[in-house]
């Protein structure tokens, strides 16, 4: 009950924020807003495919790629959204702190292997690797990137978020909120909805 | 017992044929629409085959296999034409969507024949309904690689993630009109709403131009 009620408020919160993105991108023109939204509505996708299956089913789906492959496309989205509102130039020297993200999603990916597939796992850690890289360029180049610093931080608390989601429901069951896995969900959608206001920023520069 | 590969060659001979006879915009749009028209007849095969292979019955197809298999089928001759021919911006966007009507007009004869054309109510579902959905999915890639053109690498992540993107739409969407009752009206009906939402939002048709 209490999952379902979590899922129908972190959609309901997840269309609004499609529906901001969509409103500026038709307002604005603006690339960045089109791939916010993708960003939204994919993690939405992927929300209502799993509630869906669960009503009309009672069960998760027996191949999962179809949920998977929304998320996939989700943090793709990100990640060209932190493309878009602070491109680096060709051939630029990197500092060695980005290479810190990729290693943790890789050793992580590697770590729930335990549980989850191979394949999905990797292209977890690619993605996910990928967003990290660039957000922690943006935050270690903080003067040049004055106005995006909001959008990289909230790119990796979303992405800690999803983490906390796996690490939650590999050691703890139950359905009720002294399962951590709802807390971590709960702070996802809101980190979704405080995006909005990051991406605004990133995008009036 | 419906055999698509005779109505496949049905379809796809005076097709082919106008296609040898035509030049430029007028080929290129038939080749499309030819080309839509024999993905549908692969990824039907090829959602068969997969089905067997994960043992799983024919419902439960229809919502986790059948959607990856017939997005991906339509997504081959785009790529494919970018690849090979490195077209304009508006020449491979606009390919999409008419792959998709390729795509779904034979899929829509495909049913005709196995179901008849006499349930109007039927037909009419059927048409602004699935037949609708994949002129959505297309319109999505369209728009999404509109915006994700500019690089070649942008491009490219921008199809992967578009298309993840269509699948699970299709998927949700195969779900609904499998219930009875309420669910399947709302599901057939979600296609052409998201036409109507698109063409009010914009104000206008599609003119990628």
């Amino acid at each position: 009950m209490i999952e379902r009620a979590e899922n129908i408020l972190q959609i309901a919160a997840l269309l609004f924020c499609v529906g901001i993105s969509h409103w500026q991108a038709v307002v604005h023109r603006s690339r960045a807003w089109v791939l916010a939204a993708f960003f939204f509505g994919s993690y939405m996708m992927g929300d209502i495919f799993w509630m869906v299956c669960l009503i009309f089913y009672g069960k998760t789906p027996q191949i999962s790629v179809i949920s998977d492959l929304s998320w996939f496309a989700s943090y793709s989205f990100l990640y060209l959204l932190l493309l878009q509102t602070a491109p680096t130039k060709a051939g630029e020297k990197r500092h060695w702190l980005q290479w810190v993200g990729p290693a943790v999603s890789l050793a992580l990916a590697i770590y729930f292997m335990q549980w989850g597939e191979i394949l999905s796992n990797l292209i977890y850690a690619a993605i996910i690797g990928l967003v990290f890289f660039a957000s922690i360029g943006r935050l270690v180049e903080r003067d040049r990137y004055r106005k995006q610093r909001f959008l990289a931080v909230m790119a990796i608390v979303i992405c800690l978020m999803e983490y906390g989601l796996w690490f939650s429901s590999c050691f703890f069951e139950g359905d009720s909120l002294a399962n951590p896995y709802y807390w971590f969900d709960l702070m996802l959608t809101a980190s979704c909805l405080i995006s909005l206001w990051a991406i605004k920023k990133a995008v009036a520069e | 017992m419906t055999y698509i590969e005779n109505i496949y060659l049905c379809l796809a001979s005076p097709i082919l044929l106008a296609v040898l006879c035509l030049r430029k915009e007028g080929r290129r749009i038939l080749a499309f629409i030819l080309a839509g028209m024999t993905a549908c007849l692969l990824s039907a095969y090829i959602s068969t085959y997969l089905t067997g292979v994960a043992d799983i019955d024919r419902s439960e197809a229809a919502w986790e296999i059948a959607p990856a298999v017939e997005e991906i089928m339509k997504l081959l001759p785009l790529v494919l034409f970018i690849i090979v021919f490195e077209p304009k911006k508006k020449d491979a966007i606009i390919g999409s969507l008419y792959v998709a009507v390729g795509f779904t007009t034979f899929e829509n004869v495909c049913y005709l024949t196995s179901y008849g054309s006499a349930d109007l109510l039927r037909v009419l579902i059927r048409g602004f309904g699935t037949g609708a959905l994949h002129v959505v999915c297309g319109m999505i890639v369209s728009v999404g690689l509109y915006y994700l053109w500019d690089q070649a690498w942008l491009r490219t992540i921008g199809a992967f993630t578009l298309l993840c993107f269509v699948i699970t739409l299709h998927a949700i969407f195969n779900i609904l009109v499998n219930q009875p009752g309420a669910v399947f009206w709302v599901g057939s009906a979600i296609p052409i709403c998201c036409i109507f939402t698109y063409l009010a939002l914009m104000r206008k048709r599609i003119d990628l131009a």
